[in-house]
């Protein structure tokens, strides 16, 4: 603690090259905040799906094949199976072409919401099961288009009425919220009964099943019977847990894993290299004063620390604001994901990392300081 | 001595001089290196999408969608497809019959052939007469599909990314056994795409309607014709597109958050690199007080000073941005990317390698000005006094 004024009056012997490092360390760890912060906020996002939700769908196509509703009874049966709710997806628009939300058909049976990641209140939940042509949508989108309970609101849609119209009009009876990512934010929740007896086309048949299991640990077996149980039938299945799916959804950025590495990679060393030349040249200007250090009396071991102190400061200090700016900045890199935090650990990985470049970049440098000879060091002068 | 003469002897004696910087020269080197071959290859990504996106379009071709929809959103009903069909300006065939083709598109699900993970893509309904609408076409092996069957052809690409596409593997969709009867390649695409008979497809999947119509038009000028005679018609909602803008419109997305990460990414690399440059600048003129000074006390001016600081550093950005290109196009160029499902190949450009350079001088340049500023104001007395 004694040599702390020490330190800090190395640090601003010449302020514009502290404050240029500082800067320097602080631009690559706010990249390095928010390259990593989307690699493993997308991890995390994974990890934290429901394992124990799981969804029932064709075997074809996810998106463009449906499943009769009637395999409904044959689910149900599967041992370990709680709830399945069946559910219909389709697209509409709000006025315009360009506001388009996707629309969310549920069969809200008795203890529906197990089979959801969805939360609403008693209420909301009442007015839903009891109003045909209710819909619940998600506070965003209500905010958006400015929309309250007990509106009704006209959407058109690709699905058709038996009258052949596409227009449709519902009433909303609630809000809700959603705790997990996959489905985005812009979607409203309508009765699937109403939904289906009032459509065109493809009555009776369903988007999916949400299927709730008693047991989150039999999640696999139950949808390996399930699948089981519709091998080789004219609508084979395929279940997965929304672990899963948002496995698969995220893939794609898996994709670009290499790429996130290869940068954060490169900044990296770039930064090594300069704050180790930095150090250098610091030592190299300071060796008369270090030469004097020594002459009162400190050994080789204070100076070896004293200059290791210097570059973890800097860089400690640097990194920490640069993850501070990519805190900042995370929300708007994020944007394409949605649903995406700053993970807590790539901040403590970072400072870690930072820790690491100062202590690698200045062990050189110390190590000469460590070894001035007091005659060959004053001599210099 | 003339200024422009002062400036190339001091340029003379800061190019001999960095064999013994050699620390604070590499610094700047790698400084730049690392943030030109981030940027670089990153653009390389976007360059590449382009390229698969854009390789295969036609002036002389036109897409037909329902007004404002995008993508697949687009829905046009069978009377106004035909309608559309018969619209001046659309070239016909030695028949006489119009080249348009009516396309639906369902997307199926496949597997990776290295990981097993499944991806999306799309199985496109069209009609038979490819040849004259897409010439870019060819069928390497098998067969066209035959209308009226479930019949499928895939491309290439899907054969190796995916498994499950080898010619008489059958699909099973909807229940039915669709068999592979053809293989093609386009030229200038890697995505996997399969085509079927589109009224065969409609059928099975109990639609209406069709997604798109595509059009070869009489010539590439013929298109005000026919989007004159479609506006003109207030009974049809749809709207017409040159097939490059349609192309564009589907990729805005994919185009904007690539582009958005290049600059993102690029323009941190260059601000650390820019600092880091500064910094060496300054170590560099600092050890050199002596010199300046002497410099200025025998009459070099404060102008050539700061000029000869800003080209050393633009010079030793240089190096820098050549390096940076080189590992970007040593490393990226041609691999294989697919990031959202779309897949492509990173494409290093000399375009790209050029706006490499620029960025790279404009590093060196900016971070030149200061450490020249203070080499221009060295104060002659007390520098030489510190001797």
């Amino acid at each position: 603690m004694k040599f702390l004024p020490l330190i800090w009056s190395g640090l601003w012997r010449k302020p514009g090259r502290t404050i240029l490092i500082f800067l320097q360390v602080a631009v690559a760890f706010a990249l390095f905040g928010v390259l990593q912060g989307l690699k493993t906020g997308v991890e995390e996002l994974i990890a934290s799906a429901r394992a124990d939700l799981l969804i029932v769908h064709s075997r074809v196509s996810f998106i463009a094949e449906g499943l009769p509703l009637g395999l409904i009874e044959q689910i149900r049966t599967v041992p370990g199976v709680k709830v399945v709710i069946p559910v219909e997806l389709t697209g509409a628009i709000y006025q315009q072409p360009t506001q388009r939300l996707g629309v969310v058909a549920v069969r809200p049976d008795e203890n529906w919401q197990d089979a959801f990641t969805f939360h609403l209140s008693p209420q909301a939940d009442a007015a839903f099961r009891k109003t045909r042509t209710a819909a619940l949508m998600m506070d965003p989108l209500a905010k958006k288009y400015g929309w309250k309970v007990g509106d009704r609101i006209p959407l058109k849609s690709n699905t058709q009425q038996q009258t052949g119209s596409g227009d449709w009009t519902f009433d909303i009876v609630g809000t809700f919220t959603d705790s997990d990512i996959g489905g985005g934010l812009e979607k409203i929740l309508i009765n699937y009964t109403y939904f289906d007896e009032a459509r065109a086309t493809g009555k009776g048949t369903v988007n999916h099943f949400n299927v709730a299991v008693t047991d989150p640990h039999l999640a696999a077996a139950v949808s390996d019977a399930i699948d089981r149980r519709f091998a080789n039938s004219a609508h084979e299945t395929r279940t997965e847990s929304l672990r899963e799916l948002a496995q698969q959804q995220m893939q794609s950025i898996g994709d670009l894993n290499f790429l996130i590495r290869a940068i954060v990679g490169a900044v990296l060393v770039a930064l090594l290299f300069a704050t180790a030349t930095m150090m250098m040249q610091s030592i190299r200007e300071r060796t008369p004063e270090l030469a004097v250090l020594k002459t009162v009396g400190f050994s080789d071991r204070t100076l070896f620390f004293l200059v290791l102190a210097e570059a973890l400061i800097v860089c400690v200090a640097g990194a920490a604001f640069g993850l501070a700016l990519a805190n900042v900045v995370f929300p708007f890199a994020s944007r394409f994901v949605p649903g995406l935090s700053m993970p807590w650990v790539v901040v403590v990985i970072g400072l870690a990392a930072a820790i690491l470049v100062a202590l690698i970049s200045a062990a050189l440098p110390a190590l000469r300081a460590a070894r001035l000879t007091v005659v060959n060091a004053l001599a210099q002068r | 001595m003339h200024p422009l003469k002062q400036f190339f002897g001091l340029l003379a004696v800061n190019i001999a001089g960095i064999t013994q910087r050699l620390g604070s020269a590499l610094t700047i080197i790698i400084g730049v290196t690392s943030a030109v071959a981030v940027l670089v290859s990153m653009l390389a990504m976007g360059v590449g999408a382009r390229n698969e996106e854009l390789g295969n379009v036609r002036d002389d071709r036109v897409v037909f969608s329902s007004t404002g929809a995008q993508g697949f959103q687009s829905n046009i009903p069978r009377d106004e497809a035909a309608t559309a069909s018969e619209l001046p300006g659309i070239k016909k065939d030695s028949a006489g019959r119009p080249i348009v083709s009516f396309n639906a598109f369902v997307p199926i699900e496949a597997h990776r052939r290295a990981t097993g993970v499944r991806i999306f893509f799309p199985m496109v309904g069209t009609t038979s007469n490819t040849a004259e609408l897409s010439p870019e076409l060819h069928l390497t092996a098998g067969r066209m599909f035959r209308p009226g069957m479930h019949e499928l052809i895939a491309s290439n690409a899907c054969v190796r990314q995916f498994t499950g596409f080898e010619l008489g593997e059958k699909r099973s969709i909807r229940a039915i056994d669709w068999p592979i009867v053809g293989h093609f390649d386009i030229a200038n695409m890697h995505n996997c795409v399969v085509f079927t008979d589109v009224e065969t497809l409609l059928t099975t999947f109990g639609r209406n309607s069709y997604n798109r119509v595509t059009a070869m038009l009489d010539s590439p000028a013929a298109f005000a014709t026919v989007r004159d005679a479609l506006q003109a018609d207030p009974t049809l909602h749809i709207e017409v597109k040159r097939e490059r803008e349609a192309t564009e419109g589907d990729f805005r997305q994919l185009n904007a958050l690539l582009n958005f990460v290049a600059y993102f990414v690029g323009s941190i690399m260059a601000v650390g690199a820019t600092l880091g440059a500064v910094n060496s600048l300054y170590a560099i003129v600092d050890s050199r007080r002596r010199e300046l000074a002497t410099l200025r006390a025998i009459g070099f001016r404060g102008l050539p000073i700061v000029a000869s600081v800003i080209c050393e550093s633009m010079l030793l950005a240089l190096p820098g941005a050549v390096l940076g290109g080189a590992l970007a196009w040593i490393f990226f160029n041609g691999m294989a990317a697919s990031p959202f499902g779309f897949s492509f190949q990173l494409s290093v450009t000399p375009r790209l390698a050029a706006l490499g350079i620029v960025w790279a001088l404009a590093m060196g340049l900016i971070g030149g000005v200061l450490p020249g500023l203070r080499a221009a104001r060295v104060p002659v007395t007390t520098a030489l006094r510190a001797i």
